[in-house]
């Protein structure tokens, strides 16, 4: 049972570590920024 | 003007706050009644509903699920539809979600003073109430990453990051730890046994620390903390690099709950080495934290919810400091099995957990109703009582948990204990006391939060709220 949940978390985690790798890749300076700035200008009140 | 008619669902975030205040008074209060039990032992009056062994798992339950989970509902159904640019995916499910959240909580607690118990620590539920939470976190799911599914913006939100893998991690846990052979409405026996089992539920349990009271949290602050300081994080790609870190070495950390125990030493040891391996990504969140914080000190002297979140921080940075090194098997020879892991779990709970969320309410609840906040003077009450309420609780707590664990090592001179465990815990008296004053006083806080909010919110309708114009391509 130990192996079995060490294997298993250690494959969920490899397969999220390679999704962020994914994820991450190329991202410019630029489209970071826009998304650090989402939560500053998320709403409109006048509705 | 409303864009295409469509604006935010709010309501299911006020009502589930609301929701969250009652379960945090009502959890703090059974906090306070069984702290006093350890001080008079006899206030149970003999009546089983009122022992200890009931109503402390009253006071786990509902401040981590009803307390917690429908705090980080509320705000990850607020913030989501925003990080979207758009509102929640199917909405009457977001109410089922909320709804059958709290009939369950009611039912289970109920349940545990009328002494049903799995026998599972935080998941002492017993087998009917485990399929009930299943289905409702199966729809908290379909909401969420329905929502995300139709997002109008292209980048996924940190904080998203966070909420979806307490929902994800949570969900996988939950099942695996729940696995049981039911034999009566009230009664089921684990699937697993001995070993096995304490493997599987301190991976559920700390896991249940790591993504729900740590990483659910941190979803909060990732969304809150900028939108309230009204300035980015300080580095997006920190935040990203500390939530896949974060992510990546907590889900080992368990087996430090299972020091010099029949589990494989090498268990231990990676538990150990994994928890040390935390410091840093949990670390690099308190920087970017702080960071962000830097430009708008200014804020601090007149925003009482920020000051809440600046504090939260702080205790962030104690307890993901102190967790680490009580994971260190030298050091937890002494804490393990006394007091000082009390103090280190509310030092986390009161400090971090109940403090972002006091600072969340009081930034949320005025935005929803579109009004000013009744009184800045009692959330400044609130703040002083909820600080020094935190701090006598976590110094009672290393007094006696330090103390206990030095003199339950102590031999005399033919190598006997000195101290029989009932001479120690006669000792304990004075600090138990100090606890239970301390507890009263952070209760108090929280109650002078319910009033000031509820008069905040008292006659008035929830503001509608639409997503801003979507963008268009190369703009
Ligand atoms: C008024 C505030 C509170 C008081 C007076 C209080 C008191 C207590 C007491 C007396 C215990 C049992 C300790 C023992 O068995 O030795 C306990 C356990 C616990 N409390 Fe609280 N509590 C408070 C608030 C909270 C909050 C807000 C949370 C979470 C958000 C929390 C989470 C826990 C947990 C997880 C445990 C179990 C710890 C363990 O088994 O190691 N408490 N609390």
């Amino acid at each position: 049972m130990i192996w079995f949940l060490f294997l298993g978390d250690m494959l969920v985690m490899a397969f999220m570590a390679a999704l962020a790798v994914w994820a991450l890749w190329g991202s410019s300076d630029k489209a970071v920024d826009q998304a650090a700035g989402i939560p500053l200008n998320d709403e409109r009140r006048d509705g | 003007m409303k864009l295409n008619g469509e604006q935010y669902h709010d309501r299911v975030t006020a009502w589930l706050t609301g929701f969250a205040i009652f379960w945090s008074l009502l959890g703090m209060a059974s906090g306070v009644y069984v702290a006093a039990e350890l001080v008079w032992p006899t206030i149970d009056f003999g009546h089983e509903w009122l022992s200890y062994g009931r109503l402390r798992n009253l006071h786990t339950n509902t401040v981590i699920f009803g307390f917690g989970i429908s705090a980080l509902m509320a705000t990850a159904f607020y913030s989501v539809q925003r990080t979207c640019h758009v509102p929640l995916f199917a909405p009457r499910l977001a109410w089922f979600c909320a709804l059958g959240w709290q009939a369950g909580m009611l039912g289970g607690g109920i349940s545990l003073l009328a002494g049903w118990n799995g026998g599972k620590e935080y998941a002492e539920l017993e087998w009917p109430f485990d399929i009930a939470i299943a289905v409702i976190w199966i729809s908290f799911a379909i909401v969420f990453f329905g929502t995300i599914a139709k997002r109008r913006i292209q980048p996924i939100y940190v904080s998203n990051w966070f909420y979806g893998a307490l929902i994800i991690v949570v969900a996988m846990l939950h099942i695996v730890n729940s696995l049981a052979i039911p034999v009566t409405w009230s009664k089921s026996y684990s699937l697993f046994a001995g070993t096995q089992d304490a493997v599987v539920q301190w991976w559920y349990g700390h896991n249940a620390v790591g993504f729900l009271l740590t990483g659910g949290f941190l979803g909060m602050l990732y969304y809150f903390l900028p939108k309230h300081a009204d300035r980015p994080i300080w580095s997006y790609r920190l935040s990203i690099i500390a939530f896949w870190a974060f992510t990546y070495s907590y889900i080992w950390a368990g087996p430090h709950h299972l020091h010099y125990n029949a589990v494989p030493e090498w268990v231990q040891s990676l538990g150990m080495v994994m928890s040390l391996v935390l410091l840093a990504p949990s670390w690099a969140t308190l920087v970017n934290g702080v960071m962000t914080v830097a430009g708008a000190w200014e804020k601090l002297r007149t925003d009482p919810a920020l000051k809440f979140i600046v504090l939260s921080l702080a205790f962030y940075g104690l307890a993901t400091f102190e967790g680490p090194m009580m994971a260190i098997k030298s050091v937890n020879v002494v804490s393990h099995f006394t007091d000082w892991t009390i103090g280190h779990v509310h030092s986390g709970a009161l400090g971090w957990n109940a403090l972002i969320t006091f600072g969340t309410f009081y930034f949320l609840l005025p935005r929803l109703v579109g009004a000013e906040l009744y009184s800045t003077r009692l959330a400044n009450w609130h703040f002083w009582l909820a600080l020094a309420g935190v701090m006598l609780y976590v110094l009672a707590m290393w007094g006696a948990g330090v103390s206990q664990g030095l003199l339950w090592l102590s031999l005399d001179e033919i190598g006997e204990l000195s101290y029989s465990f009932k001479d120690i815990m006669a000792s304990m008296k004075p600090y138990y006391a100090l606890r239970m004053v301390a507890g009263f006083t952070f209760f108090a806080g929280a109650v002078l939060m319910a009033f000031n909010l509820w008069m905040t919110a008292k006659g008035r309708r929830i503001v509608c709220i639409a997503p801003p114009p979507p963008v268009r391509e190369g703009a």
